[in-house]
């Protein structure tokens, strides 16, 4: 089932969470981002898929917002991928450092893919 | 001939000149007879002068100016001279000449001017309407004179051109020596008098005399300077000054060489004074000033026993009325300014004088006003004044108390000036001939520059043999670019250590003290030493570093908490000596870079707030806050579009105008919440420049990036110090510039490798 946090949407393909970012990751969406992703950590996601397709411009505060998930994921145990980057994002991904700490795929499916090749199977009693 | 036409038709009333012989000062006289228009009426107007300026010619121009043009405005001129003894006498003498002057006016006769009247004899010259006036004038100046109140009597005299009745006139009136004024004897401070009257009169006038003087009197008179002009008067320029002296040898009939009137300029400094009474003696003696040596000769003559000994004589003798107490002065003042004790106490100076406290201060208030020293109330500094002070002095010293023969002293100070004057002409050529470092390092003003400006060995390697045009294109296509810090004073270096006068000329060894980015915080704080090194080949390793050791003493003897050496030599600096001066962290310049450096910072000056220059600057103006940067990104993108840089370009400035924006909000407590864009499209580049008003603090812009005091709060904070290190990376050029208030953010981004 598909949720939105104000503008944040977000929905859960079994334990992984994908939130959608909006056009523009300033200090407000990326406080949203990270809203929603900690709401989705406390529900029990053990990963985090970032899709990045609707977004055309990040600023150095969005950045900064981007590595607190990424933070708190970890302590979390949650993995962060991060998806349908745009070349200009990309670069400036790289420049900052996060995609020394995050995977970056393709499209939400290929991060979902990954992540579930990576994840063990869910535990049954 | 007084009184005589000119060729240009104004008579000569007051002027020792005709109107066209008069050199320079043209605006200042423009702004002097301005100052008799209806515009000004009431208004006082200060000419500060220079010591030795010269002022009494421009005020007699424009007394002949005002008198030609026969208006209801009656010049009035009064010069104040060492022959009035008291302030009434001085008062009398100026009650005089008024009614002299207002009726040669009157009846347009300037001959009326220059007769030697009595009262009685302006009362029977007077015009038939003017009588019952000036009748009343002198009969109440009559039962005045005898009331035994001088200063009523003084107050009466000088408020005599009050009681020109309106429909005959209006008085304009021109003080001339305001510095006389002070010294004369008796009760009454005649300057401060002089002001109380004019200021209260509701009457247009000019008080002409020492800068030093005229204000000190202005602020003793409680003057508000509201209603008060200023024009300063400093001395000619060396084109003004030399035409003086081409037209003062025609004039006196002195044959002058063209060396001799380069030197005479040069010798006095461009001092109308000396100049005209230097040629004034070479009538009188009939001197032709061929050669260096005619000059110098005459100089002497002068010196010792001329006019040039007569005006430092008067000087001293008003300062110093006694004998005793005039040679201990000469003592003081030579051996203070030949030796390094520049500076000395109040109570030093009184102890070698032998004086009381009073009477030092008076001694010290005549050196200040005529800038022989500088005293703050308590300590004295000897200043070198004019060369001619200098060397009056000096043989004064040696004849006078060394007790040297005349002929002696004569001879070596003929030798010393003919020694000379051509180290005198020497260091004008070079000037002349090149930059003027002091001129040059005060342009720096923030400016960006290629690096290689300010490294010799670089520059050598890259551009040497080069055509210029080759290397002048080369520099525009520099990125490795250096900002210069703001420059807020530079010295020369000998003021803070006199032993580098020894080694070096004053004006090619400075001390700049500056603020990298222009902004005014403890961090930022810097100061540029330069010295112009001679060598007439590249300067070798042990030259350097011996420039390189001298500068860094007196960084540190001085206490500069953060300095940066610069070398400058004419040849440059061999391979050995670039390599020292480069790990020692010293720029080094050859004679070439500096015109380039000169060409560059003359013609790009530090962009000031301005209006836009063409069609293809625009300026957008956003609050701050509620995502307005992207406003801005969206309008520099279409900019940028105009100029066809690639997407990925025009993302990279987008985000870096976002990140300014941010940063702007973020940092510069404006208090008009607004940021100021200009976008300037140039041939090959993009420039984005983002403002704001506020006090900015010094963690932002430079590369002195971190403020030490502040450490971040967590690390979410430390990650919010991204934005500066973004820009840097996505934009070519990125320069903080200094603006008193607030911060502005200059981003360059080039074509080249951009476009489609």
């Amino acid at each position: 089932m598909e949720t939105t946090n104000t503008t944040i949407r977000s929905h859960c393909v079994g334990t992984t969470a994908v939130v959608y970012a909006s056009d523009y990751l300033n200090k407000l969406t990326g406080e949203r981002i990270e809203r929603e992703c900690r709401r989705q950590l406390d529900s029990g996601c053990r990963a985090l898929v970032i899709d990045f397709s609707d977004t055309e411009l990040v600023n150095s505060i969005g950045v900064s917002i981007l590595l607190g998930i990424i933070d708190v994921a970890e302590r979390n145990g949650a993995e962060v991928v991060f998806s349908d980057v745009n070349n200009q994002t990309r670069a400036l991904f790289d420049m900052l450092g996060l995609t020394r700490l995050v995977a970056v795929a393709n499209d939400e499916n290929e991060a979902l893919t990954n992540l579930s090749v990576k994840q063990p199977p869910p535990v049954i009693n | 001939m007084n009184g005589s036409s000119s060729k240009e038709g104004v008579r000569r009333v007051l002027g020792s000149v005709k109107r066209h012989e008069f050199v320079g000062r043209s605006t200042e006289l423009e702004r002097v007879v301005a100052q008799a228009s209806d515009k000004y009426n009431g208004r006082g107007l200060l000419l500060l002068m220079e010591p030795a300026a010269g002022v009494s010619e421009l005020l007699r121009q424009a007394y002949d100016e005002i008198f030609n043009q026969h208006s209801h405005v009656v010049p009035i001129y009064f010069a104040f001279t060492r022959n009035e003894t008291t302030a009434v006498a001085a008062a009398i003498e100026f009650l005089n000449s008024f009614l002299q002057q207002y009726i040669a006016h009157r009846r347009n006769d300037p001959e009326l001017c220059h007769l030697a009247l009595t009262l009685q004899d302006l009362l029977e010259l007077a015009p038939p309407d003017d009588f019952d006036w000036i009748r009343q004038l002198v009969e109440a100046y009559e039962r005045q004179r005898f009331s035994k109140d001088d200063k009523a009597l003084v107050r009466f005299c000088l408020g005599a051109p009050q009681r020109i009745p309106e429909s005959f006139g209006r008085p304009f009136v021109m003080l001339d020596g305001a510095q006389l004024a002070e010294q004369l004897n008796g009760s009454v401070s005649l300057g401060t008098e002089i002001l109380h009257v004019f200021d209260r009169a509701n009457v247009a006038y000019v008080l002409a005399g020492l800068r030093r003087q005229i204000l000190q009197s202005a602020y003793n008179a409680k003057l508000d300077f509201e209603t008060l002009d200023l024009l300063r008067l400093e001395q000619l320029s060396v084109a003004e000054a030399r035409l003086l002296v081409e037209q003062l040898g025609q004039r006196q009939h002195v044959a002058v060489s063209e060396e001799a009137k380069d030197l005479l300029v040069q010798q006095f400094g461009c001092s109308a004074f000396f100049i005209t009474t230097f040629f004034q003696a070479a009538r009188e003696k009939r001197t032709g000033l061929i050669s260096y040596l005619d000059c110098e000769r005459l100089y002497i003559d002068e010196l010792l026993g001329g006019r040039i000994q007569n005006y430092f004589a008067d000087l001293l003798e008003e300062m110093a009325p006694s004998n005793d107490l005039r040679l201990a002065l000469v003592r003081l003042l030579w051996e203070s300014i030949a030796g390094d004790q520049r500076v000395a106490s109040f109570e030093a100076c009184r102890r070698r004088l032998h004086i009381q406290a009073d009477e030092m201060e008076t001694i010290l208030q005549q050196l200040h006003i005529y800038e022989f020293v500088n005293w703050d109330g308590s300590l004295v500094e000897f200043a070198d004044g004019p060369q001619a002070w200098k060397d009056y002095l000096k043989t004064r010293y040696r004849l006078n108390l060394m007790n040297e023969p005349r002929a002696l002293v004569v001879a070596e100070a003929l030798a010393d000036a003919l020694k000379r004057a051509p180290h005198t002409m020497a260091r004008h050529y070079r000037q002349v001939a090149k930059y003027e470092l002091r001129d040059l390092i005060s342009l720096f003003d923030c400016q960006s520059i290629p690096s290689v400006l300010l490294n010799y060995a670089e520059f050598s390697k890259r551009w040497k043999g080069a055509r210029l045009e080759e290397i002048m294109s080369g520099m525009g296509a520099e990125t490795e670019r250096l900002s210069l810090p703001q420059v807020v004073n530079v010295a020369s270096a000998a003021s803070f250590n006199s032993d580098l006068r020894q080694v070096c000329d004053e004006r090619r060894c400075l001390v700049a003290h500056a603020f990298d980015s222009g902004f005014y915080a403890d961090a930022r704080e810097i100061v540029w030493l330069v010295a112009e090194v001679d060598s007439k080949t590249e300067v070798p390793t042990e030259l350097a570093e011996l420039w390189c050791d001298r500068l860094d003493r007196l960084a540190i003897t001085a206490g500069f908490r953060r300095h940066q050496v610069w070398l400058v030599s004419s040849e440059g600096f061999n391979e050995e000596a670039a390599e020292t001066l480069a790990r020692r962290g010293a720029f080094f310049s050859c004679r070439q870079q500096l015109d380039l450096l000169s060409d560059r910072l003359g013609s790009t000056p530090a962009p000031a707030v301005r209006p836009l220059d063409d069609a293809n600057e625009f300026l957008v103006v956003v609050p701050m806050g509620e995502d307005n940067e992207l406003l801005a990104a969206n309008t520099v993108e279409q900019i940028a579009r105009r100029l066809n840089f690639r997407p990925e370009a025009i993302n990279q400035i987008k985000t870096a105008v976002v990140e300014a924006c941010i940063n702007a909000s973020e940092h510069s407590f404006s208090p008009d919440r607004k940021i100021y864009q200009r976008f300037r499209l140039e041939s090959d580049r993009l420039v984005v420049t983002i403002s704001s008003r506020g006090v900015v603090p010094t963690n932002i812009g430079g590369n002195v990036a971190q403020n030490e005091s502040t450490e971040p709060a967590d690390v979410s904070e430390e990650r919010r110090g991204w934005g500066l290190k973004l820009i840097r990376t996505l934009m070519d050029e990125v320069e903080f510039e200094r603006v008193d208030e607030g911060t502005r953010l200059k981003m360059t981004k080039y074509l080249r490798n951009s476009s489609t």
